[in-house]
């Protein structure tokens, strides 16, 4: 149950080509008005630094890895984090313009609502994790290094894709 | 005028908000706000997300290189991910996971 059919007719997505180079050039202005490039999950260590130092000041300020992101200073004022912001505004304004703004879970016909929200969440925190490990995620270090050469984000491209087709094998009934 | 600008304070950030709303904006219309596609690669049924990445890649590198040899960007001033070899190989293992699991 998609719910497309009683919605008015959606723009049919780009080219991905037609997109890739947009994305590109994207980012190249990034690294030319900022010197660097593009991410994503370091806003989400942002906020979850500032949520531990929240619930839990001692232990937050006695960790060395926290501590980096606490004393960086006011949420608001940090790049990725605004970055991030504008990610969200960017993704509801493309969605809304092409008519594909609407509530829904995108799931394979053979699992639950239930299960697909436990696997997204499961999923979503392994990434978390994840991300913090390899110091960046698909688009920090594969797409922002990987357009600068970095020999990290190629090793990091080639074990992401290892570990995403062994595990979409085991849990096929999720997607298809 | 010397390449990267280097923006700091309010002109920095708001050239993040811009940045990220053409990221997001982007990433939708091609196609990659939706799991189905974004795990498609790993069934060997849509490979949108390996196309917008390596062509994002390819024109980006391109054009950094271009630039760079053009002497109108200081290759020495753009910032280049440190290469943690392990780290990002297992770090990159894990998301893989994460990643056909949840669906992004």
């Amino acid at each position: 149950m998609t719910g497309r059919e009683n919605m008015s007719p959606m723009r049919p997505y780009w080219s991905p080509y037609l997109a890739g180079v947009a994305l590109g050039l994207t980012l190249l202005a990034t690294y030319l008005l900022m010197g660097f490039g593009l991410g994503a999950s370091g806003a989400f260590a942002q906020v979850a630094a500032r949520l531990e130092g929240a619930v839990a000041p001692g232990r937050a300020h006695a960790n060395p890895y926290l501590v980096g992101y606490l004393d960086a200073g006011r949420l608001w004022a940090q790049w990725i984090v605004v970055e991030m912001v504008g990610v969200i505004v960017g993704a509801v304004l493309g969605a809304w313009t092409a008519g594909r703004f609407a509530w829904r879970l995108e799931k394979g016909p053979r699992i639950g609502a239930g299960r697909r929200l436990l696997f997204a969440f499961i999923g979503g925190a392994t990434v978390g994790f994840a991300s913090r490990v390899a110091q960046g995620c698909t688009s920090g270090v594969a797409l922002s290094g990987g357009a600068v050469l970095a020999p990290g984000a190629w090793a990091f491209l080639a074990t992401f894709m290892a570990g995403g087709f062994v595990t979409a094998w085991i849990v096929r009934r999720a997607w298809r | 005028m010397s390449w990267p600008l280097d923006l700091e304070g309010v002109g920095g950030l708001a050239i993040g908000l811009l940045a990220g709303v053409a990221f997001g904006f982007i990433l939708e219309r091609g196609g990659l706000g939706d799991p189905k596609k974004l795990t498609g690669l790993f069934y060997l049924e849509d490979f949108t997300m390996l196309k917008v990445m390596f062509a994002a890649i390819a024109v980006a590198a391109a054009g950094i290189g271009a630039l760079s040899l053009l002497g109108v960007l200081d290759l020495s001033r753009i910032a280049v991910q440190p290469t943690y070899l392990w780290p990002q190989a297992v770090g990159g293992l894990i998301l893989g996971v994460g990643f056909a699991l949840g669906g992004y």
